[in-house]
C-alpha cells in the first residue's frame, strides 16, 4: 500500500533507539490507526529536528489530525512508536509527554485571567512565584500582549485569545508544539499576520514546532518542510519548494501547484532531457530527464505559473486562447490545444503582455519545470 | 414631503400606540395583579401585622422576642442546622450523580435523569413514609445489614437527625441533581484535555479547572436546597424525633394546639427573611455565573 508514501528520511528510523543526537526533537516510526475497518494513519514514519517548523498538509480525513492527536496523546496509535527527545513516549499520558499544544478553538481556562493561563503551566513545574512573573511577563512581550495579562480572555479578540493560547503552550519550553489549524476560526487578514507573527516566534525562540493545516498557502509560507497526506498515508516529505518544483506524485502537483496535467508517451531519453510525445496534440514536449523507460505511458504535469504564451512555432504545443481573466498583476487564461478534447489548460502569465481571448497561442515550459508521471502510478 | 411633517408625524402614532399598548397591558395583566395581591400580598402583610400586634392590638415586638429566645431560638438553630446539614450531603451525593450522569452515554443519560426525577413527582407524604418502612428496626436496611451480622445492627435509623438528613437529603436530591447537571454539561471537556496537554494529572484539573469551572452551579445547588430545607415540614415531622423539631413544625403546633397565631406568625416572618435572604443569595451567584457564561461565549 504504501509504496510510494514515505518520504526518503523516514526509511532511516530503524535503529531510533540509539537516537542521541541533538538535533533531533521528535520521531515517529511506523504509526498506524484504525477505525473499525477504515485506515486513518498507515505506517506513517518521519523524523523532524530540533528547530524545524513541519506542517502535516491534507484535507480532512487524510489522517494529518490523527497523527497530531497520536503525538500528543489523546489518542492511542494501533502499533508503532513516538520518540521526543529520545524518550518512547507511545504509551503515555497526554500530561506525562511535556509537549506543547495549540488547538483550534484556543480553549483559554475562562476562569483565569491571561497571566493566570499562561502561568498555569509553570505552576504545575512547580517554579517559583518570581521566575512565573518574570518568564509569563516576558511571554507576552514576545507576543505583543504585555498590557493584556489583568484581563479575562472573552474580553480579548479571537486573534489574541489565540496568542494567549501560544504564550501559554511556549511559556515552558517543551520540546516540542503541536499546533491543530490555531488559524482556523481566523478571517483571513488576521491568518496572515498570525503565520508571520507566530513563524517569527518561532525562528527567534528556535521553537519546533508541527503544525496542521488544509491550507496549502498557509504550509508553504511557514514551514521549513511539509508532511502532505491523504487517506492515512504521507505522500511526501519534503521542503516546500521540493513539493512544489519535484512533486513526487500527482496528487503532490495538484495539491499543492493545481498542475496542469497531459497524457502522453516517452518517446526517447538524451543525456538531460527527456521527450514525451503528447497524446493529444501529437507533438513533442522536453521535460527534464526521468528514468522511466521509453513507451511509458505518463502523465505530464506543468504548473499554470511555469507555462507561457508564446509565438505559435515556439511552443511544444498551440492553441486558441478560450478565456482570459485580469487578476491583478496576472492574467489567467484557459487555453484550448489543437488536436483534442481534454480539459482547458491553465495558465498564468503576467499581466503586461498577457493572451486575449480568441488568439492562437503556442505554449512552451522550462524542460526543468516539466513533471512526469507513470499513468499507472496516478490513482 | 415636508419637513415639518417629518418632525410631527413619528411623534404622534408612537404615543398613540405606546398608550394603546399600555391600556392593553394593564387589561392582561389585571387578572394576574388581583390573584397576587388576593392570595400573596394579604396574606403576607396580615401575618406581618399579626406578628406585631399584642393581644389588645397595641403594637409590640414581644413575638420575636419569644420567637428568638430559649426553646424557639433553639428550634431556629436545629432547622439551620438540619438544613445546612441536608445541604451539604445533596450536594455532595448530586455532585457524585451528576458526574456520573454526565459520563453516560445520551440514551442512559436521560434514563438516569429519569431515575432521580420521578420520584419528585410522588407525593412527599407517600415518599416518607416509604423511607419509614425502609428505615425501621425490622426495616429493609437494617434487616439486610443484621442478617450480613454487621456489629451494632439494627441501627437507631429514624427518630433522630440521621432519620430526617436521610429524608430531606433525598427530597432535595433531584434539584442538586438536575441543577448541577446542567452546570457539569456546560463544561467544555476539551478545556480538560488541555490541561492535560500541559501537564496538569487528573487531580489538578479537578481542582483548579474543573471546580471553578462548576463552582456557581455548587454554590446555586447547595443555597436552593437550603432554602428548601428551611422550610420542610412533613419529613422532618414523621422521620424526626422531639429534638428534630423545625420551625415549620413549631409554627404548625403554635397553631393547631396553642392557638398562638401571632407567635406563629412572628416565625413565619423569620422564615420568611431567611428564605428570601438565601434566594438574594442564589440570585447574585447565578447571576454572576450568567454573566461570566455569556461574556466567554
Amino acid at each position: 500500500m504504501a509504496e510510494f508514501g514515505i518520504a526518503a528520511p523516514s526509511v532511516k528510523v530503524a535503529g531510533s533507539k540509539s537516537a542521541t543526537a541533538t538535533g533531533k526533537a521528535l520521531s515517529v516510526v511506523a504509526l498506524r490507526k484504525t477505525y473499525g475497518d477504515v485506515v486513518a494513519v498507515d505506517e506513517a514514519s518521519m523524523e523532524i529536528a530540533a528547530g524545524e517548523f513541519v506542517t502535516f498538509l491534507g484535507s480532512s480525513g487524510s489522517g494529518k489530525t490523527t497523527t497530531l492527536m497520536m503525538i500528543a496523546g489523546f489518542c492511542e496509535p494501533d502499533s508503532g512508536t513516538i520518540t521526543v527527545g529520545g524518550r518512547d513516549v507511545t504509551r503515555l499520558a497526554p500530561q506525562k509527554r511535556n509537549l506543547g499544544f495549540v488547538f483550534q478553538q484556543y480553549l483559554l481556562f475562562p476562569h483565569m485571567t491571561v497571566a493566570e493561563n499562561v502561568a498555569f503551566p509553570l505552576t504545575l513545574r512547580g517554579v517559583g512565584k518570581d521566575e512565573i512573573r518574570r518568564r509569563v511577563g516576558e511571554t507576552l512581550e514576545i507576543a505583543g500582549l504585555s498590557r493584556f495579562g489583568g484581563r479575562k480572555p472573552r474580553e480579548l479578540s479571537g486573534g489574541q485569545q489565540q496568542r494567549v493560547a501560544l504564550c501559554r503552550a511556549l511559556v515552558y519550553r517543551p520540546p516540542v508544539i503541536l499546533m491543530d489549524e490555531p488559524l482556523g476560526a481566523l478571517d483571513k487578514k488576521l491568518r496572515d499576520q498570525l503565520q508571520v507573527e507566530i513563524k517569527t516566534i518561532q525562528q527567534e525562540l528556535g521553537l519546533t514546532v508541527i503544525y496542521v493545516t488544509h491550507d496549502q498557502e498557509e504550509a508553504l509560507v511557514m514551514s521549513d518542510r511539509i508532511a502532505v497526506m491523504r487517506n492515512g498515508l504521507i505522500e511526501q516529505f519534503d521542503t516546500p519548494r521540493e513539493l512544489f518544483e519535484r512533486p513526487k506524485t500527482p496528487f503532490v502537483a495538484d495539491f499543492l501547484g493545481a498542475a496542469n496535467f497531459l497524457p502522453g508517451r516517452i518517446e526517447q531519453h538524451d543525456s538531460e532531457h527527456t521527450l514525451v510525445r503528447l497524446t493529444q496534440s501529437g507533438t513533442l514536449l522536453k521535460a527534464r530527464r526521468h528514468e522511466l523507460a521509453s513507451g511509458t505511458e505518463v502523465k505530464v504535469a506543468v504548473q499554470p505559473g511555469r507555462l507561457r504564451a508564446c509565438g505559435a512555432d515556439d511552443g511544444f504545443c498551440t492553441g486558441t486562447v478560450e478565456n482570459a481573466t485580469y487578476v491583478g498583476t496576472l492574467v489567467r487564461a484557459g487555453v484550448r490545444i489543437d488536436g483534442g478534447d481534454g480539459p482547458l489548460l491553465r495558465l498564468e502569465v503576467p499581466a503586461g503582455r498577457g493572451p486575449v481571448a480568441g488568439e492562437r497561442v503556442g505554449i512552451s515550459a522550462d524542460p526543468e519545470d516539466v513533471n512526469l508521471f507513470p499513468t499507472e502510478q496516478a490513482g | 414631503m415636508a419637513a415639518t411633517l417629518t418632525a410631527n408625524a413619528p411623534a404622534r402614532p408612537r404615543k398613540l400606540l405606546a398608550s394603546r399598548r399600555t391600556r392593553v397591558g394593564i387589561l392582561y395583566a389585571l387578572p394576574v395583579v388581583v390573584y397576587l395581591l388576593v392570595l400573596f400580598v394579604y396574606p403576607i402583610f396580615s401575618t406581618l401585622l399579626l406578628s406585631l400586634k399584642d393581644a389588645d392590638g397595641s403594637f409590640t415586638l414581644h413575638w420575636y422576642a419569644d420567637a428568638l429566645t430559649g426553646v424557639n431560638l433553639s428550634v431556629l438553630f436545629t432547622t439551620l442546622r438540619i438544613s445546612a446539614e441536608t445541604a451539604v450531603l445533596s450536594l455532595v451525593f448530586g455532585f457524585v450523580l451528576a458526574q456520573a450522569i454526565t459520563r453516560l452515554k445520551p440514551i442512559l443519560a436521560g434514563l438516569a435523569m429519569l431515575v432521580v426525577v420521578v420520584p419528585h413527582f410522588v407525593s412527599a407524604l407517600v415518599r416518607t413514609y416509604g423511607w419509614i418502612i425502609m428505615l425501621g428496626d425490622k426495616g429493609l436496611v437494617n434487616e439486610t445489614l443484621t442478617s450480613m451480622s454487621v456489629p451494632g445492627a439494627p441501627f437507631q435509623l429514624l427518630y433522630n437527625e440521621l432519620g430526617v438528613v436521610i429524608g430531606t437529603t433525598s427530597m432535595m436530591l433531584p434539584y442538586t441533581v438536575l441543577l448541577l447537571y446542567g452546570v457539569m454539561r456546560g463544561v467544555d471537556r476539551r478545556l480538560l484535555a488541555a490541561a492535560s496537554s500541559m501537564g496538569a494529572g487528573k487531580v489538578t484539573i479537578f481542582r483548579r479547572i474543573y471546580l471553578p469551572l462548576v463552582a456557581p452551579g455548587l454554590a446555586s445547588a447547595g443555597l436552593l436546597s437550603f432554602i428548601l430545607s428551611l422550610g420542610y415540614y412533613i419529613t422532618p415531622a414523621l422521620m424526626g424525633g422531639p429534638n428534630q423539631t423545625m420551625i415549620a413544625t413549631l409554627i404548625n403546633q403554635q397553631v393547631t394546639k396553642e392557638n398562638q397565631w401571632n407567635g406563629a406568625a412572628a416565625q413565619g416572618v423569620i422564615l420568611l427573611v431567611l428564605t428570601l435572604a438565601g434566594l438574594l443569595l442564589v440570585k447574585v451567584v447565578t447571576s454572576l455565573g450568567a454573566s461570566r457564561k455569556k461574556r466567554s461565549a
